[in-house]
């Protein structure tokens, strides 16, 4: 079965700057993958070039085995996207948001009003349907902005970096929405971010991204495996090193080596950014 | 079919529905003013080109007027695109890139109507009399269809808000006080008079003026020259849209 997306060394530069550099990456169908790097690293620009936004200096896109062309509108209509900002109309309601988005995407009709309502329930925004979107909260905004992506029944959805700006009670509970999103309505969810928690807590599989550059892909299990099951901080002087064992074992005979003080506890994947580029993500 | 001029002309009449009333005292005012410093200041015993000067005057201030409103979408487009980001929900909808022009110039159409009745009001007010016929509402569309592309290409053309702010002191001022509102073309100096040959405003209020008043000829051969600037400016809209990323 053909990927459900499949990206060969692909390019872009902005004026000297190149800002994805050579990626090549597949999604299968499904999946829920997360594309993860530190701001800057090229995340958004790749959705730019996934979803026609921009177009690539080098490389291919394929969504199901077909290559990506902007100007073809079925492939348009498979997609949904959740922009990095929450570009709503401020002044209309939720309602008349989701209705307009509905009209450019060929809905009418019964058809519009049925989807409405199913995307106002599934996003349990059905209280402030008409209320204006400028005076939402910002979850409730996110949730908006999301449930607007779905009314077309999106086989893809593209989030970026869906929970910046949450605070952490709103973001489990948008992960938990994600979840069902994936689950519920079997659509593949491709998102970006730079919390490492939300990946590792989120994500089938993960990608890694620096400086334009695809430095590590797997599950989240599998990439703190290549790393090293357990790692031991060790507190010196002036600076917190991290050294890394495939087993439990191993690292409490490398504890009882040391005479400083040492925590050992299990890798995240913010260990495994930190040994494939020696600098932490969320500085 | 037609999906994006649907979707994109919704979405402009549902927010111009929120602040109509906004709209059309802003559409008043300016006219409004300009019939008092102008109109009343020279006084209606003047008269130019045959014609009593606040009758002149009314026709020209309703072109000008209507060209605000219509050209005025660019602001709304700008803000759109560059600050709210709006303008990425009609990029990434399954719609082509004519349609994103078609329904923003229908917007900008219909915007550009809201002066036509406030200075309906006003000559009523001034007892001028108007004639709002079949000919004067053909050279209007025209009119607004020519000043809502020029908005959406300056929009589209310009990198942030301060460029259009610069855009309309460079383009709109001068096409507005220099294309035959207030006075004459013919009355003014020749690189003035050349100028204004360049500004569509010039064409547009010298027909529409024709065609409102009453006993005037109307210039049917300026209806081709409109027609032109129309289609000239749809096919360069439409290149300038399909040029634009995020």
């Amino acid at each position: 079965m053909p990927a459900e997306i499949e990206v060969i060394d692909l390019c872009r530069r902005f004026g000297t700057t190149r800002a994805v550099d050579g990626i090549s990456f597949r999604v299968a169908r499904g999946e829920l993958f997360a594309f993860l790097g530190p701001n800057g690293a090229g995340k958004t620009t790749t959705i730019n070039l996934l979803t026609g936004l921009l177009s690539p200096d080098r490389g291919r896109i394929r969504y199901r085995g077909e290559d990506f062309d902007p100007g073809r509108l079925a492939v348009k209509k498979m997609i949904g996207v959740v922009p990095q900002h929450n570009n709503l109309d401020k002044e209309l309601t939720v309602r008349e948001n989701l209705r307009v988005h509905g009209r450019l995407f060929g809905l009418g009709g019964r058809e519009l009003s049925e989807r409405i309502n199913f995307c106002l329930d599934f996003a349990a925004l059905n209280e402030k349907r008409d209320t204006p979107a400028g005076k939402l909260s910002g979850g409730m905004k996110r949730k908006l902005v999301i449930a607007r992506a779905l009314l077309h029944q999106p086989a893809i959805l593209f989030l970026d970096e869906p929970t910046v700006g949450l605070d952490p009670h709103s973001r489990r509970r948008m992960w938990a929405f994600l979840r069902r999103i994936n689950q519920e309505q079997q659509c593949t969810v491709f998102l970006t971010t730079h919390y490492i928690e939300e990946a590792d807590s989120l994500a089938d599989r993960v990608l890694i991204i620096d400086r334009a550059r695809i430095i590590a892909e797997g599950t989240p299990a599998e990439l703190k495996q290549q790393a090293g099951h357990f790692v031991l901080d060790i507190y010196r002087e002036e600076a917190l090193d991290n050294e890394f064992f495939t087993t439990r074992e191993a690292a409490l005979e490398r504890l009882k080596q040391l005479e400083m003080s040492v925590r050992i506890r299990e890798t995240t994947l913010e260990d495994v950014f930190l040994r494939l580029t020696g600098k932490r993500l969320e500085a | 079919m037609l999906n994006g001029v649907r979707g994109i002309y919704l979405r402009e009449i549902l927010i111009l529905r929120k602040k109509l009333v906004k709209t059309v005292l802003s559409a008043a005012v300016s006219p409004g003013l300009f019939l008092i410093a102008f109109g009343y200041g020279i006084g209606n015993n003047a008269r130019v080109d045959g014609l009593s000067y606040l009758a002149f005057l009314l026709p020209g201030l309703l072109t000008m007027s209507s060209m605000n409103q219509s050209y005025g979408i660019a602001t709304e487009i700008n803000i759109a695109r560059f600050y709210f980001k709006v303008f990425e929900e009609y990029l990434l909808a399954p719609i082509r890139r004519w349609e994103i022009v078609v329904g923003e110039m229908g917007y900008g159409i219909t915007r550009g109507l809201i002066p036509m009745l406030v200075i309906a009001f006003y000559s009523l007010l001034c007892g001028v009399q108007l004639h709002f016929g079949p000919l004067f509402l053909l050279a209007l569309l025209l009119h607004l269809g020519i000043f809502a592309l020029l908005g959406l290409v300056v929009a589209l053309l310009v990198r942030n808000h301060s460029d259009q702010a610069t855009m309309n002191a460079f383009l709109i001022t001068p096409i507005m006080f220099l294309s035959g509102t207030f006075f004459p073309v013919a009355q003014m100096p020749l690189p003035v008079r050349l100028l204004a040959a360049l500004s569509p405003l010039t064409y547009s209020t010298r027909l529409i003026r024709s065609t409102l008043l009453p006993g005037v000829t109307v210039e049917t051969g300026l209806f081709p020259v409109l027609l032109i600037m129309l289609v000239g400016l749809f096919l360069l809209a439409g290149r300038v849209v399909a040029r634009v990323q995020a």
